[in-house]
């Protein structure tokens, strides 16, 4: 949730919360007080009555006045000293129409005998003033509701533009390019402050950055200028032939050596340049594409095994580093064509988001650290980084690359973004 | 053809040189940025390999000084940077190719052939050899005018043979070439021997003598018998 969403409706939901109860006690009170009022002039007319009453002791007409009505009844039953407020309705005999009413019933005392007074007033009135308040109060939530959210949409979007502007320039910021990241001038200090920190620590990834790739670079030149050498000496004391068998055999030995020290150090490298990053020419691939020509390059390798292809490609692009694409596919390849049996099968899917190189080969017994540094089965002649390198390069684009198993194939499945 | 190496390691530039030399080349050789600057400023050369760390000077300088000049060199950049940037500046400035280090002395010797075909002939090159004629850029090949059907991969072992006449081939230098050094063969390398046998059995069939022979299991040797 957005903050500005998450702080709108906490205010907005206070403000309605408040208002509302403040409506409802306005409302009570309101309702108490002019209830209070009408009961006051009903006790004032029954005075009246009463006052009448005693001077000439008969009772007044039971007449309508504006609003008020004035009836009379016998005492039934035992109804002495009664005297009570009720709501009732009240008929007004002008508007012809039954409107809410407000009785006070008292008895008067005339002569020896008990009457029953009723004494009705309308309370149409007291009804408006409460609807009419009741009104206002809803007009002016409503006001107050429109006002809080036009607010909170211009003015904290207002304020909150420099952030947004600084997040913006934090997602285009690309440590490889080298750029800086300059954020918008504003007042608030709370952003300022962000401004500085996010170009302090940019400043400080870019150094660090610098570090990494110098230091990767040195190391790789400092490692592979003697293996450089000692390749091009073994050429070189190739060609200074005859060599008895058993020479020529230590040669080989020692080309296998090197070879693979060449390949391991090589791939460490690649290892901890896609770890840090270091490899930026990212761009559309076409994946169906490069598998064909995966294809194409391996062709002599499954032929010599007497291996069986099968493709179900459909077309997807993705947003990756060629290099890598093709570093990811080939130990992919190379994977399915080391491991599998001759005369075996090796299917490739793509789907959709999904990329699955299936291969028929023997059981395993490392499946759990399939894509661990080094590890590889007893029988296996590679280094045991190709599937690490290649998971590496699946974290490094958001990519979930799983294995599994069933029966004597093994599948390696890729979730493309 | 003439080349230069500027490479300021003693160890390797002594074996390319050993290696280069003959069979008609001129190299000659810079240790750092000063000796390699002064040596284009004053000669021509078919191709230079440049060492990317120099003493004294970056190498991507000399090929930017190397192409103000006006000068139509091949360059071939060796480097241990495998950083893709490198690769890319290199290539952006100008530079023909690129090769990581650590490299087959057989590898570089046909990348430079490769420049230097491409630079003299256009593209359009064709190597002869006894009764061989290869034409390199439409991919043909004829035994006293009897075309042979080579597959791309015969094909470029055979012009990788003759770009290493009289030298011993690595298998494994064979099959980094063909194949691509970022495949990993898994060290078997048995499987070369089936392409050469194709070649040559192709190449015979055809009437062409037998040149290629094996070294001792290590590789193979492209050489007149």
């Amino acid at each position: 949730m957005k903050l500005s969403t998450h702080y709108n409706r906490v205010n907005i939901l206070t403000s309605v919360i408040v208002l509302i109860v403040t409506g409802i006690i306005y409302y009570l009170f309101i309702h108490l007080i002019l209830t209070n009022k009408l009961d006051k002039d009903l006790v004032v007319e029954e005075n009246e009555i009463r006052q009448y009453t005693d001077t000439y002791q008969k009772l007044p007409l039971p007449a309508s006045y504006i609003d008020q009505r004035v009836s009379y009844g016998n005492v039934t039953g035992n109804a002495h000293g009664i005297r009570e407020f009720s709501y009732t309705n009240y008929y007004n005999p002008r508007e012809k129409e039954i409107e809410p009413g407000r009785s006070l019933i008292t008895t008067v005392r005339l002569g020896d005998k008990n009457i029953l007074v009723t004494i009705t007033k309308s309370r149409v009135e007291s009804e408006d003033l409460v609807r009419i308040i009741l009104l206002i109060t809803i007009i002016v939530t409503l006001v107050l509701l429109i006002v809080l959210t036009l607010i909170n949409r211009f003015m904290l979007n207002r304020l909150w533009r420099p952030f947004f502007a600084i997040l913006n320039r934090m997602k285009g910021f690309e440590v490889s390019k080298m750029d800086t990241i300059s954020g918008e001038p504003t007042r608030i200090d709370e952003f300022n402050e962000l401004n500085r920190s996010v170009n302090a620590m940019a400043e400080k990834v870019k150094q660090d950055y610098k570090e990494l790739k110098s230091f990767t670079d040195n190391a790789s030149h400092e490692m592979m200028t003697p293996l450089a050498v000692i390749n091009s000496k073994l050429d070189s004391l190739l060609q200074t032939e005859p060599f008895s068998e058993q020479q020529g055999a230590l040669l080989e030995d020692i080309y296998q050596a090197t070879g693979r020290l060449s390949r391991l150090h090589q791939s460490l490298l690649l290892l901890s340049r896609i770890e840090n990053n270091l490899i930026s020419d990212a761009r559309k691939i076409d994946v169906k594409e490069l598998v064909e020509e995966k294809r194409r390059q391996f062709h002599e390798l499954f032929e010599r095994d007497g291996l069986h292809i099968e493709m179900h490609l459909s077309d997807q692009k993705i947003i990756m580093s060629r290099y890598l694409a093709d570093i990811l596919l080939n130990n992919l390849f190379s994977n399915a064509v080391r491991h599998n049996i001759s005369g075996g099968t090796i299917r490739i899917e793509l789907s959709e988001h999904k990329l699955i190189l299936s291969n028929t080969g023997k059981t395993l017994n490392i499946q759990n650290r399939m894509f661990d540094r080094f590890s590889k089965s007893t029988e296996s002649e590679g280094m045991g980084l190709g599937l690490a390198i290649s998971k590496q390069i699946c974290n490094l684009y958001g990519f979930n690359i799983e294995y599994s198993h069933a029966g004597n194939m093994h599948f390696f499945s890729i979730y493309l973004g | 053809m003439k080349i230069l190496v500027i490479e300021d390691e003693q160890a390797l530039y002594e074996s390319i040189l050993s290696y280069f030399t003959g069979d008609g080349n001129i190299c000659e050789h810079a240790a750092d940025f000063e000796a390699g600057v002064e040596k284009i400023e004053l000669y021509s050369y078919d191709c230079i390999l440049l060492d990317l760390g120099l003493p004294g000077g970056e190498g991507l300088e000399i090929l930017s000084r190397l192409k103000k000049l006006n000068k139509k060199e091949g360059v071939l950049i060796i480097s241990a940077r495998h950083s893709l940037d490198d690769r890319l500046s290199g290539l952006d400035l100008g530079a023909d190719d690129y090769l990581v280090k650590p490299f087959h002395l057989s590898e570089l010797k046909a990348r430079v052939s490769a420049i230097v075909r491409r630079k003299n002939f256009d593209g359009d090159s064709v190597i002869k050899f006894n009764e061989m004629t290869i034409d390199v850029g439409a991919m043909k090949v004829n035994i006293d005018g009897t075309p042979v059907f080579l597959t791309k991969k015969e094909f470029d072992l055979l012009v990788y043979f003759l770009s290493n006449k009289n030298k011993v081939v690595t298998k494994n230098a064979m099959a980094e070439h063909l194949w691509g050094d970022e495949i990993d063969l898994s060290d078997d390398f048995d499987f070369i021997y089936t392409h050469v046998k194709n070649l040559k059995k192709k190449l015979s069939e055809a009437g062409a003598r037998d040149y290629v022979r094996s070294v001792y299991g290590i590789g193979y040797k492209f050489a007149e018998a």
